[in-house]
C-alpha cells in the first residue's frame, strides 16, 4: 500500500486546511473540562512542589537526605520557593481538579468506548501502520506542515500519541499520584512495590508532568500548523 | 431449585453482612468530614474520604518495613520543643508528673501516667511517616493502642463519635471512630529502640500510619471524647482543617 500521495497533496492545499472532522459532543465537552482541570492541576501541582523543592528515589527523602534533585542546585534556595508556593492552595485544587479530571476521563473513555470512537478514529488502520507511511507523515511534520488525508482528521502519529496519552500516560500519572497517599497505599500496598516507594512515585510524578506539558506545547504548536482558528472553533463548535 | 437455593445462601449471608457492616463503621463519620466544606472543594473532600474508606473498610494496615530502612536520627520538623511552661516544667522533671487525661464519652474517666500507658500491651511498628508537604521517613514507632487506652478507661459510649487530642503546642485534632480502631492507631512513646525524642513529640504521639503527618499530633496533653466537633476551635474538626487543609489526610 504505502502513501497515498494523491490525498497527501491535498492536505496540503489551502482549501483542504478548513475542512475538518468534525467533533461529537462529548469529545468537546470532555475536552475543555479537561483543560480547566489539566491547568488547575499543573498550577496547584507547582505549588505543591515549590513547598518541597527536592525529589528523591525510594521509600525515603527529607531534608538532608541524599536528593535526586534539588531545586536551589538550579538557583531557587529553599526559603524562596516556599515563598512562592502555597500547599495549602495548592492541596485542595489539586485533589478537587483531580476528582474533576478523573470523572470526566472516564465519562469520555466510557462514551467513546461506546460510540466506538477509539476503533473509528484513533486506531491506525491498517495502511497507516507502514513505516513509509509514518515516514512520509514525519517528514510533513518537520516541514511545518499537517498531514491530513480527505476524509480522516487523525494522522498516525496523532492517532497513536492520543491512544498511549489516554490508556498508559494518564493512568499511570494517576497511579504515581495515589502511589503518595498513606490512604490508598494502605489499602492497595501494591503501588509501592509498582515504582519503587514513594518517594519514586513522587519524582516520577513530576517527570510525568513535564512530559504532560511538552505534549500539551507540541500539541498546540500542531494546531496551530493546522490553522488555529478552524481547529479551535471546530473544537468548540463542532464544525 | 438450584436458583432458589443459591438465592437464599446469598440472602443469609449478605443479609448479616450488611447488618454488620452498618453497625460497625457504616456511620456518616466513617465516609464524611465533620464540617463538609463548600463547593467543588467539599464534593472532592467527600468523594476522597469515602473512596478511602471503602476501600479501607477491612482495615488493613499501612505498609510496615525492617529496620534496615529507618531513618535514625528521625528528622525533626515544625515545633520541636514548646515553649508551654507546663510542658518545660514536665520535661525538666522526666515526665514523671506528667499525665493523659481521659474525659468525655468514656465509661470512666481517668488519667494516665506515662509508666501506665507503658505497662499496656504495647505495638512495635516500622512505618513511613508520610508529610503532607512531600517528605516521608521510616521510624519504628512503639507504643499502646489508642483503642486499648481508651477500653481502659471503660470504652466510650454509645454516642461518642470522635475522639479529640490536644498538645502542649496548641493543637488539636478530632479522629473518627474508625480511625481511632485501626490497629496501627497508637500512642507512641518509643521512636527507634528508645525513648521518644523532645523533638519528635515526647513524651507521648499519636501514629495514625494512615493519615498525613500533620494529623500525627506531638507532645499529648489531653484525650476528650465526643459526639460533635462542632463547637470545638472553628468547628471543622482540627486545627488544620481550621487553617483550610484537609479534614481527612489520607492523601
Amino acid at each position: 500500500m504505502g502513501v497515498d500521495s494523491a490525498s497527501m497533496s491535498e492536505a496540503r492545499h489551502p482549501a483542504a486546511e478548513t475542512s475538518s472532522t468534525a467533533h461529537s459532543y462529548n469529545v468537546r465537552i470532555c475536552h475543555w473540562i479537561n483543560v480547566v482541570s489539566c491547568v488547575y492541576l499543573l498550577w496547584s501541582g507547582v505549588h505543591i512542589f515549590l513547598d518541597f523543592p527536592e525529589l528523591y528515589w525510594g521509600h525515603t527523602g527529607y531534608r538532608g537526605y541524599p536528593a535526586a534533585f534539588r531545586l536551589a542546585d538550579w538557583g531557587l534556595s529553599w526559603e524562596e520557593a516556599g515563598a512562592l508556593g502555597d500547599r495549602r492552595w495548592g492541596r485542595n485544587y489539586h485533589f478537587t481538579a483531580a476528582w474533576v479530571f478523573l470523572i470526566n476521563g472516564l465519562v469520555y473513555v466510557v462514551w467513546n468506548l461506546y460510540a466506538s470512537h477509539f476503533r473509528n478514529r484513533m486506531w491506525p488502520a491498517r495502511d497507516e501502520r507502514t513505516v513509509a507511511h509514518v515516514r512520509a507523515e514525519l517528514r510533513d511534520h518537520l516541514r511545518w506542515r499537517s498531514h491530513r488525508r480527505a476524509n480522516d482528521s487523525y494522522g498516525t502519529l496523532q492517532k497513536t500519541s492520543y491512544l498511549i496519552l489516554i490508556f498508559v500516560f494518564v493512568p499511570l500519572m494517576i497511579l504515581t499520584g495515589i502511589a503518595q497517599s498513606p490512604g490508598f497505599t494502605a489499602a492497595m500496598p501494591t503501588l509501592l512495590d509498582m515504582f519503587g516507594g514513594r518517594q519514586t512515585a513522587r519524582t516520577l510524578h513530576t517527570i510525568g508532568t513535564l512530559a504532560l506539558v511538552l505534549f500539551v506545547v507540541v500539541h498546540v504548536l500542531e494546531v496551530a500548523a493546522a490553522g488555529f482558528f478552524v481547529k479551535v472553533r471546530s473544537m468548540i463548535t463542532g464544525k | 431449585m438450584s436458583t432458589r437455593m443459591s438465592r437464599r445462601t446469598w440472602l443469609t449471608t449478605s443479609v448479616p453482612a450488611l447488618g454488620g457492616l452498618l453497625l460497625t463503621g457504616c456511620s456518616r463519620e466513617t465516609f464524611v468530614p465533620p464540617r463538609v466544606r463548600g463547593g467543588l472543594i467539599g464534593a472532592a473532600d467527600v468523594l476522597t474520604m469515602s473512596t478511602n474508606r471503602l476501600l479501607l473498610s477491612g482495615q488493613p494496615l499501612a505498609r510496615e518495613y525492617s529496620r534496615a530502612d529507618v531513618a535514625d536520627p528521625f528528622p525533626t520538623w515544625n515545633q520541636t520543643n514548646p515553649r508551654n511552661p507546663e510542658y518545660q516544667r514536665h520535661a525538666s522533671e522526666g515526665f514523671k508528673n506528667w499525665r493523659l487525661p481521659i474525659t468525655g464519652l468514656v465509661a470512666r474517666p481517668r488519667d494516665f501516667s506515662l509508666d501506665e500507658i507503658r505497662r499496656l500491651p504495647a505495638r512495635t511498628q516500622i512505618t513511613a511517616h508520610i508529610c503532607e508537604q512531600g517528605w516521608s521517613a521510616i521510624g519504628e514507632w512503639t507504643g499502646a493502642p489508642l483503642q486499648r487506652v481508651l477500653e481502659e478507661a471503660g470504652g466510650v459510649t454509645p454516642t461518642a463519635r470522635y475522639v479529640v487530642i490536644d498538645t502542649f503546642d496548641g493543637w488539636y485534632e478530632g479522629y473518627d471512630l474508625f480511625e481511632v480502631a485501626h490497629a496501627q492507631t497508637i500512642l507512641a512513646y518509643g521512636l527507634n529502640g528508645r525513648d521518644l525524642p523532645r523533638g519528635n513529640g515526647a513524651p507521648l504521639r499519636l501514629r495514625v500510619e494512615r493519615q498525613c503527618g500533620y494529623k500525627n499530633l506531638k507532645f499529648l496533653k489531653s484525650i476528650r471524647v465526643v459526639d460533635s466537633m462542632a463547637g470545638i476551635g472553628k468547628g471543622t474538626g482540627g486545627i488544620n482543617s481550621d487553617f483550610g487543609f484537609h479534614w481527612y489526610a489520607g492523601v
